[in-house]
């Protein structure tokens, strides 16, 4: 017997039984658009995280001076504190030079001036290791080098947000305009001189952010919020008067091994070294690796997609039972029929397959009906700015239909043997 | 090209020891023969119809079909031996309604493998074999009941068979289809086919070679 016998007997019955194949559908549709949307939305959360840490350097450690207010007695807090130090950026790099970064921070909130506009921003100091990771600019100018970091040149980079390429329609909402990136977007301030904190400063380059559904950084919330004027770490510590946390020391101080498998041998190493240079107290610091950051922040959306996923899940399997309940009726709506063909001498194997296979049918057009509502959908919430859904790829509608066939099949067989098992006496026999 | 020896058949009944419905059964028939089995109504000719078309499993006796021993023979191989070796026709058709008439007598040739398109070719001559041509492509359901059985004789020829085996096939039809099919019966006989019939007809029993009576799951001598 051929499949295509077999399929042509399906595409029939399904057609002849109109309402109790349309029930069956509707139910894996559902199915597969929730399976459709969370591997979407899986695919989309694995890739974006990679990408993220791609551009964030594979053996990143942050040395991070331990929030003060999260300590944990009194004492603690009114306490004098050991401070990280540019020093200790600089000692790290020259015992270990093998690092593929050594990158310290310091971060003051201070009052930008232009002419007639002022606003309050956040410089970072930083020096030109920065720029080795998370690089995901154009840039105008230049960065600042070795030469400004030695000789405390007051100069500086101003970054300017990629906004959107869609606008979240949310978003419109409770749109506070960022004055400080409006006035910079419009007005060209390569080669300017502004006024930081009463000082003049040089503006020696101009960095272009992505759009935010192309930012890695946007996406997973890390470094998002991050100063928008960078300076020579050396300038911003020593002449730069504004507020900070860093009690005459650093904020931060980034690594990066170069390697995934580096990682944990130099966190103790670091740590280490850094005890040895502090009197061997550390409860003032934190050494983080930056793939715990990023598993933080990913919860959330991991909490989503499981949620997403355990629908789909459940919604399937009640097509599954709608299939084996369509089988199951069909069968005993066909005893008959079940017995003409055996005594013709259909084999118990056909019989199944003739019933699997127009499950699957019901799964597969099924399938197909909840894979266009779900094209559908996903291709609206994209258009309405949604940064998961634009990740959809070719493969996943067929994946989606192939979960549906697989469920019709799988639900069908025990109907089906049932069905195989009957004697065909006894099916002839019954009216 | 058939040999019985000594069929039992116990239907189980409740919880006792079940119903003789044959009651060693020995029987001989030989390729070309066309038998004629009569009886009482219940007497087992049904029944043993059945195990001879290996629908049904005797509970004893041994079952030869051409040289070969299959009383224990699987379901895979009763099936095939079905699909190719023997032609069934019922009294009441037995046709899918859902299907032509070409559809229906199409279905065996393509459980045994065959394409399409020669299929429906040979199903075409058969169904002109029969006196249908011209009606290939009607249902079942618009066919009367001597055209019906018409389409069931086809059907049981599709795979050349051996032996046509056929359980009171004029039983639901008037006298003049009833001979229609017979005329039919005796004509593929001569061509060499051999028939096994279950008749109450005694009219028809006269026009066959061979009588064999059977009463209380016996074949009477
Ligand atoms: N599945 C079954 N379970 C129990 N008893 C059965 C079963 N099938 C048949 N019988 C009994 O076996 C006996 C023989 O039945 P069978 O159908 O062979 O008779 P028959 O000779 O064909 O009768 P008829 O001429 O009326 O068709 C009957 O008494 C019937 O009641
Ligand atoms: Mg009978």
């Amino acid at each position: 017997m051929r499949v295509y016998e077999s399929l042509r007997t399906g595409t029939l019955e399904i057609f002849n039984n109109k309402l109790r194949s349309f029930l069956s559908f509707l139910s894996i549709s559902v199915g597969v658009i929730s399976i459709l949307y969370s591997i979407t939305l899986i695919y989309s959360i694995r890739t974006r995280t990679q990408k993220a840490l791609e551009v964030a350097g594979p053996g990143r450690i942050v040395v991070k001076m331990k929030d003060r207010w999260n300590s944990s007695s009194d004492m603690e807090k009114k306490q004098a504190r050991e401070s990280l130090t540019l020093e200790d950026a600089l000692a790290l790099e020259s015992r270990y030079p093998e690092l593929f970064m050594t990158s310290p921070m310091l971060r003051k909130w201070i009052q930008f001036r232009v002419g007639n506009f002022s606003e309050w921003q956040s410089v970072l100091g930083v020096d030109p290791q920065w720029r080795k990771r998370g690089w995901i600019y154009k840039m105008r100018g230049r960065f600042l080098n070795q030469f400004d970091i030695d000789t405390r040149a007051r100069v500086c980079v101003i970054i300017i947000e990629g906004g959107w390429l869609k606008k979240p329609k949310w978003l419109k909402f409770y749109d506070n305009k960022d004055r400080f990136q409006e006035f910079v977007k419009h007005e060209d301030m390569l080669g300017k001189t502004i006024m930081l904190s009463g000082n003049l400063y040089t503006v020696v380059g101009v960095l272009y952010e992505p759009p935010r559904e192309k930012n890695p950084k946007a996406f997973l919330q890390v470094e998002s919020w991050s100063p928008k004027i960078l300076a020579p770490i050396t300038t911003v510590q020593r002449f730069l008067s504004g507020y900070d946390e860093s009690e005459g020391g650093i904020d931060q101080i980034n690594l990066d091994t170069g390697r995934e498998s580096t990682i944990n041998a130099y966190k103790a190493r670091v740590e280490k070294f850094l005890a040895a240079r502090h009197g061997g107290r550390l409860n003032f610091l934190e050494i983080k690796d930056y793939r715990d950051i990023i598993k933080d922040k990913l919860a959330d959306k991991q909490r989503d997609m499981y949620t997403v996923l355990i629908i789909g899940a459940i919604a399937i399997l009640a097509g599954g039972i709608g299939i084996m309940n369509v089988t199951l009726a069909t069968i005993y709506s066909r005893i008959k029929e079940i017995g003409i063909r055996r005594a013709i001498g259909a084999t118990r194997g056909a019989i199944m397959a003739q019933f699997v296979i127009e499950a699957m049918l019901l799964g597969f057009f099924g399938g197909v009906a909840g894979i266009m509502v779900g094209l559908g959908g996903i291709q609206y919430l994209a258009s309405k700015g949604n940064e998961d859904m634009i990740m959809l790829q070719w493969w996943m509608p067929f994946v989606s239909v192939l979960a549906a066939v697989a469920t019709g099949f799988l639900a069908s067989l025990y109907p089906a043997y049932q069905a195989s098992k009957l004697d065909p006496v006894e099916a002839l026999r019954y009216e | 090209m058939i040999k019985c020896e000594d069929l039992h058949k116990v239907y189980p009944i409740g919880k006792g020891s079940g119903y003789q419905a044959l009651r060693g059964v020995n029987l001989h028939i030989r390729a070309g023969e066309f038998t004629a089995i009569t009886g009482p109504s219940g007497c087992g000719k049904s029944t043993l119809l059945n195990i001879i078309g290996f629908l049904d499993n005797p509970s004893s006796g041994k079952y030869y079909f051409g040289e070969r021993d299959v009383t224990a023979f699987d379901d895979g191989k009763r099936s095939g031996l079905r699909l190719r070796g023997i032609g069934f026709v019922f009294q009441s058709f037995n046709l899918l309604p859902r299907f032509s008439a070409l559809d229906n007598v199409k279905l065996p040739m393509l459980y045994a493998g065959m394409d399409k398109e020669p299929a429906g070719k040979l199903a075409a001559e058969l169904l002109a074999r029969v006196g249908l041509a011209g009606k290939e492509s009607n249902s079942p359901v618009k066919l009367s009941g001597g055209e019906r059985q018409r389409v069931g004789l086809a059907r049981a020829l599709a795979n050349r068979p051996r032996l046509l085996l056929a359980d009171e096939p004029t039983g639901n039809l008037d006298s003049g289809s009833g001979a229609g099919i017979m005329d039919l019966l005796l004509e593929l006989n001569k061509e060499g086919l051999t028939i096994v019939m279950v008749t109450h007809d005694q009219g028809l029993a006269k026009r066959v070679s061979r009588v064999i009576r059977m009463k209380d799951g016996l074949v009477e001598n």
